[in-house]
């Protein structure tokens, strides 16, 4: 719960943005299938940890798709929420909105990451330090993706599994968009 | 003739003795050349943070557990 609001949250400030820029949204949001954009973990990990939950179409009404992936022993978490708007300048703008708010949901110091565009981990604790968070940003095309890593304190994700599975969405996206 | 006879066995019987004994001897090293070492003191490196050699192939600072990549080798 506490992870769905912080996530949310998040995603909210970058609402605010592209809130006037639906009406210029161009015609590939429509024709992508969002269920096939988020990338399951167990793909990048080679592995069966992960279950999938049901994924959110259009969350809070916002063209897109929200994924969540949960570790088989419940301590870990994968959100992966990927938003097309109309432009690359919108997912610009809307990165940057998120970004603000997601500096006071992790308590960690933002790093430069080679995924996407503008690509940015910021790896730490929770504010109360009880959990590892870590929140991957990045825009592909006019495409804002953000995905949250959640576990122990104890048992941060590592940051290369951080920027490998990055990688592969900002791919998986591209392909979709150059499709569309 | 009698007397005679009893010594020269006897005398056979001193020499075959002797003769018996020189040819053991001779089929024995004289010296005792096999060099013996100490048995060296057994050394037991722990592979894992966990003390033991190691589980499923994981490497000196790695270990086994289910985490964020699913069952593999961690870092300690």
């Amino acid at each position: 719960m506490l992870r769905m609001t912080r996530a949310r949250a998040v995603i909210a400030a970058g609402f605010l943005t592209i809130g006037g820029m639906m009406a210029g949204m161009g015609s590939a949001a429509a024709q992508i299938d969002f269920g096939t954009l988020p990338v399951n973990p167990n793909e990048v990990t080679d592995s069966t940890a992960y279950v999938a939950a049901a994924p959110i179409q259009n969350p809070q009404g916002q063209p897109g798709i929200e994924a969540s992936y949960s570790h088989r022993d419940g301590s870990r978490t994968v959100t992966d929420t990927i938003l097309v708007l109309g432009s690359p300048e919108a997912a610009s703008a809307a990165m940057g909105e998120a970004r603000g708010q997601v500096s006071s949901q992790v308590v960690g110091t933002p790093q430069v990451a080679p995924v996407g565009s503008g690509g940015s981990i910021v790896a730490g604790t929770s504010p109360d330090g009880t959990r590892s968070i870590a929140v991957l940003t990045f825009t592909e095309g006019s495409a804002f993706t953000t995905v949250e890593f959640e576990g122990p304190a104890n048992d941060p994700v590592p940051v290369d599994l951080v920027t490998e599975y990055g990688q592969k969405q900002a791919a998986a996206i591209r392909d979709a968009l150059v499709a569309a | 003739m009698r007397k005679f006879t009893m010594t020269v066995a006897g005398v056979a019987m001193l020499f075959g003795s002797l003769i018996t004994a020189q040819v053991a001897q001779a089929a024995q090293p004289s010296h005792d050349t096999v060099v013996y070492t100490q048995p060296a003191t057994p050394k037991v490196k722990a592979f894992d943070c966990q003390g033991t050699t190691g589980n499923m192939g994981c490497g000196p600072g790695w270990f086994w557990r289910d985490g964020w990549r699913g069952w593999a080798c961690y870092p300690c």
